[in-house]
């Protein structure tokens, strides 16, 4: 699955001019030096609207490098394509003192292509620069100016600097004229904006965000554009390539997408609709012939990206798809939508966030650089599935954790909807192992083992499908890091209906897992399911934030070696919190040892002081996970 | 590894041979369509059928050498399909100078479930040019309709102006091939040194003379020498972890110009013999005059020299000024970009305009030093049979004092005096001197990576574990630490860092010594705080003495190795640990001491415990004495590893008295 990348996406750190600044380094404040390795001095962020096809960005931004730890921040990327053209770009140098001790000019910059490397073809390209400053502290001062041609998209401004970077002073201005509306939504903007009128009618919008302290790395936290400042603007008319139109809400832009973008594009040879309609004829029930649809577009086409036509928002058209059997997510999720329309079942183009973070279509400001992806929705009668056309293996309806549980924008016939995709519970994500073992005396460890995953886990095991046993060996090797481990057998079976899941059945055995040594059996009770550790956070800022929860069960019977008696064991466990249970259990009859461990964690939001908490479990698991049973042998 | 020299190719005696052809294009037989995997290696997602190509100079304008290039592939499934995205790279140096791709031609075949075969063209549309950078364009196109079990099928045209390495042929590939063949038709005016790298034997391997194959006009006429190179059954070239760089091993055909005739008849030696070399490379403009530009430095050397007496001080710190003058933009070669001066003007350059300004410094300091000439450990390693130049890409200083000689390499300011970056330890490197001829020089790590942990802990009544830490680093582990305390704003944001990244350890304080001074080892002391045990009101607890940075998985995993181990540098890590234990308990078990050997000295570990009174000595040794560990020691040194993993499962336990 992959997404579609959109040169517009990149945020602006910023904009604006302020008059003749120092950039002396014993002017920035004590407590922005905390935890920073740079510090923003000045960040100005100007957007112009000329005209329905002109719109000038002016970007400046001033940052000084405390030390080499900070050194990424120092670097210039600025993109640009045939609709964006940067007018003028400079940089100066200055150093400890604020003096200047340098000038970079345009041809000073490198010209590359900016296509990422999985795509075909994308017209971006990036002007690059990298100062070489061998003492620090300096300021690195840079300034850009963008002509844009179209009105539709603008950047969008945001306070949320890198980790380790603090901020002094970030500053975004809105200009346009008194025919060009806008709307603007304020994301966790402390201050209050600034409008203002002149005498020509002139309009302007200034935001500004002063003294942001520096932040760290903190696991388990939320996307910081759900804490940090930051402000979208969104025409209320616009031109966009030849193409004008208008859109105030959701409703209204899905209609304008279906007439601007996805008009047209769905005719399909008689051909390929005959050899369609004869695959589902059999069926009755929509939702199998969708699904048989489905299944045919997965083994026909392939995801390649070619980004061309509106910003990389426009799909290439169905018939196409059809030729050439590749396409990029917003041309294959079209293609599928015509196809489907051809059997007589209705589906919608969906616009979607992708990424681990479940990042929600705004319900209240409709604006289209909210997305990065598309899916398709396709409703019954009773429920409704959602596929990602982008990918050859997944189950109908399944999303993974890619897509899931996050406000998407669905483009019906009577314009745009937001609707939520499922939501995978704690319980369904089940990962569940039942093993049984043999210890010979000599420390071998033969036995079977079957692993059954669900929910997002489902594709624990993705990875192995399709390839050889060889490959698959050595990767089984990877997720079981068991010493010598040999594999005797591997099998794995899908189950691609309703709740998919994947059974694993493995045969294998491990010589010198345990270990013997004066008398003693030492025998580690799992090294099947090792939980990592977490590590702490001095003065942990950001609440906790588990994004899925799961349940990981298994039971592994173990039958020892005779001649021994046990030594020592590890006392049983068992722990429970509001984000999550653990247990690990053991009990010991004859010569049969069984090993139980459950573990849960729980979705959720926990309050910032939970963290420790959540460390001290994760040690707990991690020390449960390693722990040995030794056995003596019998005199 | 293999290099071996085609040379005697090119004496040429006419052959009876028919030389064979390029195979028809777009001709499928319905066998390969039917193939289910591929015979010979069951695990390919997808097999080169054939590949065939031709590279020729021709007699047009500019004399270009055209590349003609064709293959067919067979995909078996969907993890071959990035077989069907193609990028062909082309080279350019100016408006003037570029090579160009034509004629591309394309077509996929393939067989529905109902054995209904069908042909989808490559549409000439959907070719694309991408302008990479300043030197690099990608002309890309993608294979349409493909689905599992198609042959895909291309050919194109290259043009280039580029003649000197005329046009080398991959045989091995990341999947395997059935046969590839590849004609290169060389006018007698050309001499080219021909070379075959990699493990795998040529099947066909001839010549024959083509007469008057080459007229460029203005009465020059040549005859060429068709060579043809053919290989049949290649498996695919599989990466294996901690491997050198996969080019010293895949098969291929390299070329490098000698010398050629121009039109008024002279011959013009390209490269030939190192005494050649020599003259060029002190002569160059970009190289030896650099070296030269001594008077560049004879003012910015002075503060810099105060207070030095002999040579090896001079030499350090002419080292040290050039390290802290430049910061290295990555780019590697041997000739600097534009010249030293303006590099020091800008602080930054490449390889050669950092060492090669160290080299005019330590001139000017009056420092005996020469250049030496290296190809990095993953651009491969040299073939010494006759000097290729443009093999190389990296040059550093060798410091003559009296009878010590030290490698330096300016470009990382946190080397110490005399250790060469690891990438540069590559089997020899060629010593190039302004005075003398060029010789051979082994490319050895001066020092080992080298690491001692000491502990020294008491566990209370309260059941937890008071003590300090200290740790040597020296060598490259020295090198590595330094960079890895770098990454952070502070040495107390490394430790805080340190301190959580182990829940159960609390750092109370801390000594960092030697961060500045490159030539000692960094010490670090932690006393620290382990909450070991909830309480001591037990009858036995258990204590594993290796809890501070335990192997838990072996790093070989593979069965057996196809190619060496590229270890790095040699290493040496031990691990002392003291622990004082309450007098109300007893130790009720002692692990013996395990000791393990590599062969042929490669390296070693032991472990082994004592205990005196209340104390238990525990002390662990891991030496690796390579660099490079052959395919054939591979069994032994994953057998060490196993023993460490297996070892450090121990646990001591201690009974109440």
């Amino acid at each position: 699955m992959r997404v579609f990348v959109i040169i517009f996406f990149c945020f602006w750190h910023s904009l604006g001019a302020r008059g003749q600044q120092s950039y002396a380094v014993s002017d920035i404040s004590s407590e922005l030096k905390v935890r920073a390795g740079a510090v923003v001095r000045n960040e100005e962020l100007t957007i112009e609207v000329k005209s329905f096809n002109q719109v000038d960005y002016r970007y400046k931004r001033a940052v000084t490098i405390l030390n080499s730890s900070a050194d990424a921040e120092a670097k210039i990327a600025v993109w640009y394509n045939k609709t964006r053209n940067i007018k003028s770009i400079k940089a100066t140098i200055y150093n400890e003192f604020g003096l200047p001790v340098g000038k970079i000019s345009a041809k000073d910059f490198r010209d590359e292509s900016a296509a990422s490397n999985y795509s075909l073809f994308e017209d971006a390209r990036v002007k690059r620069f990298n100062p070489a400053m061998i003492t620090y502290p300096f300021t690195l001062e840079y300034e850009y100016e963008i002509r844009s041609r179209q009105s539709l998209l603008f950047p969008e401004w945001s306070a949320i600097q890198g980790e380790g970077v603090s901020l002094e002073l970030s500053r975004f201005t809105f200009l346009c004229g008194a025919d060009f509306g806008i709307r603007f939504k304020e994301l966790n903007y402390p201050g209050k904006v600034v409008v203002n009128t002149d005498a020509k009618g002139q309009k302007s919008y200034v935001w500004e965000v002063k003294n942001v302290k520096a932040l760290k790395a903190e696991p388990y936290s939320q996307d910081p554009s759900l804490v940090m400042p930051s402000v979208k603007v969104a025409p209320v008319k616009f031109t966009f390539q030849d193409v004008s139109g208008s859109f105030t809400d959701w409703k209204e832009y899905g209609l304008w997408m279906n007439e601007a973008l996805l008009k047209g594009k769905d005719n399909l040879p008689e051909e390929t609709l005959a050899t369609v309609s004869a695959l589902v004829t059999e069926l009755k029930d929509p939702r199998e012939k969708a699904r048989k649809i489905y299944e045919f577009i997965q083994q026909k086409t392939r995801y390649v990206s070619v980004q061309i036509g509106i910003g990389g928002y426009e799909p290439i058209p169905a018939a196409e798809v059809d030729r050439l059997g590749y396409g990029d997510c917003k041309a294959l999720v079209n293609y599928a939508k015509a196809l489907l329309a051809g059997a007589g079942i209705r589906s919608y183009y969906t616009l979607v966030e992708a990424g681990d973070y479940k990042t929600d279509a705004i319900p209240d400001f409709a604006s289209m650089n909210q997305f990065n992806h598309a899916i398709l929705c396709i409703p019954f009668e009773k429920d409704t599935a959602w596929v990602d056309c982008t990918s050859k293996t997944l189950p109908f309806d399944y999303l993974g954790d890619f897509t899931d549980d996050r406000l998407v924008l669905v483009c019906s016939e009577d314009g745009g909807k937001l609707l939520r995709t499922p939501k995978m519970r704690t319980e369904e994500n089940l990962q569940v192992r039942k093993g049984s073992f043999v210890l010979s005396a000599e420390g071998e460890l033969k036995g079977k083992m079957t692993t059954t995953f669900a929910g997002w886990q489902y594709d624990n095991r993705e990875a192995l499908i399709g390839e050889p046993l060889k490959e698959q060996v050595k990767m089984l090797r990877e997720i079981y890091p068991l010493n010598n481990l040999e594999i005797r057998s591997f099998d794995l079976q899908q189950n691609k209906g309703n709740s998919p899941n994947a059974t694993e059945s493995l045969e294998f055995h491990a010589r010198d897992y345990a270990l013997i040594n004066g008398g003693r059996y030492t025998l580690s009770l799992n090294v099947i399911n090792r939980g990592r550790g977490l590590r702490e956070v001095v003065n942990r800022q950001k609440p906790v934030y588990i994004s899925r929860g799961y349940i990981d069960s298994d039971e592994l019977v173990y039958s020892l070696p005779a001649g021994y008696r046990l030594e020592s064991r590890p006392s049983d466990q068992r722990l429970k919190t509001d984000f999550g249970e653990f247990s690990a259990e053991i009990s010991l009859t004859d010569n049969t040892l069984v090993y139980k461990r459950r573990l849960r964690l729980n979705e959720g939001v926990y309050p910032a002081e939970t963290y420790a908490k959540l460390v001290d479990f994760y040690q707990r698991v991690y020390e449960s996970d390693r722990t040995n049973l030794i056995l003596i042998r019998n005199k | 590894m293999k290099g071996s020299l085609l040379g005697v190719l090119l004496s040429l005696a006419p052959l009876l041979t028919v030389f064979a052809q390029d195979f028809q294009f777009g001709v499928h037989n319905l066998e390969e369509l039917d193939q289910k995997q591929y015979a010979a290696d069951a695990t390919a997602n997808a097999v080169v059928l054939r590949e065939f190509g031709t590279a020729r100079i021709s007699s047009g304008s500019r004399t270009p050498l055209i590349f003609d290039y064709h293959v067919r592939i067979k995909i078996f499934n969907s993890k071959g399909f990035d077989q069907g995205d193609v990028i062909i790279p082309i080279y350019k140096t100016d408006n003037d100078r570029f090579e160009s791709v034509s004629q591309i031609k394309a077509v996929t075949i393939s067989q529905d479930e109902n054995g209904n075969i069908s042909r989808t063209p490559l549409d000439e549309k959907k070719v694309y040019k991408e302008n990479k950078n300043k030197h690099w364009d990608h002309v890309k196109f993608a294979m349409p309709n493909m689905r599992d079990g198609c042959i895909i099928e291309y050919s194109y045209q290259l043009e280039s102006p580029y003649v000197f390495n005329f046009r080398s042929w991959i045989f091995q590939w990341d999947i395997p091939k059935v046969y590839s063949e590849y004609i290169a038709s060389i006018p007698a005016v050309y001499n080219y040194n021909v070379a075959l790298k990699g493990g795998q034997p040529l099947t066909t391997n001839k010549a024959e003379l083509e007469k008057d194959c080459f007229n460029p006009g203005g009465g020059v006429k040549a005859d060429c020498s068709k060579l043809l190179f053919a290989m049949k059954n290649i498996p695919a070239l599989v990466e294996e972890d901690y491997m050198t760089a996969a080019s010293n091993f895949r098969s291929a055909i390299t070329f490098e110009l000698s010398d050629y005739v121009e039109y008024n008849g002279y011959k013009r030696k390209v490269t030939q013999e190192w005494k050649d070399i020599d003259l060029e490379l002190k002569k160059e403009t970009l190289f030896g005059a650099q070296i030269k530009k001594t008077d560049l430095f004879k003012g910015r050397l002075e503060p810099v020299l105060q207070g030095t007496t002999d040579e090896l001080s001079k030499a350090k710190a002419v080292y040290a000024y050039i390290q802290k003058s430049f910061k290295w933009n990555k780019s590697r070669h041997f000739y600097s970009e534009d010249g030293i001066k303006k590099a020091l003007e800008n602080h930054t350059g490449n390889v050669a305009d950092i060492n090669l300004s160290l080299l005019a410094a330590l001139g000017a300091a009056g420092v005996d030093a020469d250049a030496v000439l290296l190809s990095t450990r993953d651009n491969g390693i040299i073939n010494k049979l006759y000097p290729v130049l443009s093999d190389f890409n990296y040059v550093v200083a060798k410091v003559n004092i009296g009878d010590n000689s030290y490698l330096l390499d300016a470009t990382d300011p946190l080397l110490p005096f005399g250790l060469l970056p690891i990438r540069c330890i590559n089997d020899q490197g060629r010593v190039v001197s302004l005075t003398k001829p060029s010789y051979w020089t082994d490319l050895k790590a001066s020092q080992k990576e080298s690491k001692i942990y000491s502990l020294k802990l008491e566990l209370a009544e309260t059941g937890k574990i008071k003590g300090t830490i200290t740790g040597y680093s020296k060598g490259y582990e020295a090198y590595n630490k330094r960079s890895a305390i770098k990454d952070f704003n502070s040495v107390e944001e490394y430790v805080e860092n340190l301190d959580e990244k182990m829940p159960r350890i609390k750092i109370l304080n801390f000594d960092i010594k030697n961060l500045d001074s490159l030539e000692n080892s960094v010490v670090e002391t932690y006393e620290v705080e382990i909450d070991a045990y909830d309480n001591l009101n037990r009858e036995q607890i258990s204590f594993n003495p290796y809890f501070m940075d335990p192997i838990q998985e072996n790093p070989f995993k593979l069965d057996k190795r196809s190619y060496p181990v590229d270890w790095g540098a040699p290493s040496d890590t031990r691990v002392n640990v003291v622990l004082v234990y309450p007098d109300t308990f007893e130790l009720a078990n002692k692990p013996g001491n395990v000791g393990l050997a590599l062969p042929e000295g490669g390296g070693r570990y032991m472990a082994s415990m004592e205990q005196e009174g209340n104390q238990l000595t525990v002390s662990q040794m891991t030496q690796l004495n390579k660099s490079i560990y052959l395919a054939h020691e591979y069994p032994a040194l994953k057998e060490l590893f196993n023993k460490m993993v297996q070892t450090q499962k121990v646990e001591v336990i201690f009974k109440k008295k």
